[in-house]
């Protein structure tokens, strides 16, 4: 059960991390002109359309890693610590404390990106975007390597 | 109307006060409730590990989000000649502050 939960959870990080980026890359990097190259046009998508997708896949994707955490806890960490693999328990216990973060600036985040956008806010949201992505980034890789340390069939 | 006019007051002190909230929660494990997976079993507040570890990461995130919303909803409460001077930029500033507080919270993990 655990194991299509893991991956029911991993394509939603990979929706989650393909949307917040595109909308990182277009508030932060934005295409000047019209985009000819596959950058270019990653950059130039309309950023407002991405926020509620955005807040929907963070929390399903939360919801359902907390549930597979209760078994990362039983089985998982424990061996992480019996192999000395301090590194990447540090990484996951990071990405827990930084996704519950995450989820506190979701209120936010959604506000400044609600349609007509303010530009008194830019910056705001800009920087609400940038540390959304960094949380997806790092969650991502973090899952990813403990993954591949102590996944699917193991 | 009114709701909305306080809701960006609501997410920006939800924000700050939820980051912070959590990290206290955390350092002095103030866990509302504790959750044993082994043995598929909750309790009311901080209890020790039976039969397998104790997760406090529930109840960190139930305490921060009570005191959060409760501080929101204050925040949201007041008259908007003091809250309209409200930095919106401290709904990502405090959270950042946070992240980098729990990376010197663990950095035990890294430096062994």
């Amino acid at each position: 059960m655990f194991t299509v939960l893991l991956i029911v959870h991993g394509l939603l990080a990979v929706a989650l991390l393909g949307a917040i980026t595109h909308q990182a890359l277009s508030v932060w990097v934005p295409a000047r002109k019209p985009a000819g190259s596959f950058i270019g046009r990653f950059r130039s998508v309309p950023a407002t359309s991405y926020a509620n997708a955005i807040v929907v896949l963070y929390l399903c994707t939360a919801a359902l890693g907390a549930v597979i955490y209760t078994e990362y806890r039983v089985s998982i960490r424990v061996v992480l610590e019996q192999l000395d693999l301090w590194k990447a328990n540090g990484a996951f216990e990071l990405k827990e404390h930084f996704v519950t973060v995450g989820m506190g600036v979701l209120p936010a985040y959604w506000y400044f990106w609600r349609a007509p956008l303010s530009g008194e806010h830019a910056r705001t949201r800009a920087a609400l975007t940038g540390l959304l992505a960094f949380v997806v980034w790092w969650n991502f890789l973090a899952g990813h390597i403990v993954n591949n340390i102590r996944g699917f069939g193991s | 109307m009114i709701a909305l006019r306080s809701f960006p007051v609501f997410a920006v002190v939800f924000a700050a006060t939820f980051a912070v909230a959590y990290f206290v929660s955390v350092d002095r494990n103030y866990a509302l409730f504790t959750y044993h997976p082994a043995i598929y079993e909750w309790g009311l507040g901080v209890q020790k590990a039976k039969d397998g570890p104790a997760m406090y990461w529930f109840g960190w995130l139930a305490t921060s989000g009570i005191v959060a919303t409760v501080a929101g909803a204050v925040a949201a409460w007041l008259p908007g000649s003091i809250t309209r001077r409200l930095w919106s930029g401290w709904s990502w500033a405090v959270p950042v502050a946070v992240m980098v507080a729990f990376c010197y919270l663990l950095r035990g993990y890294f430096l062994r």
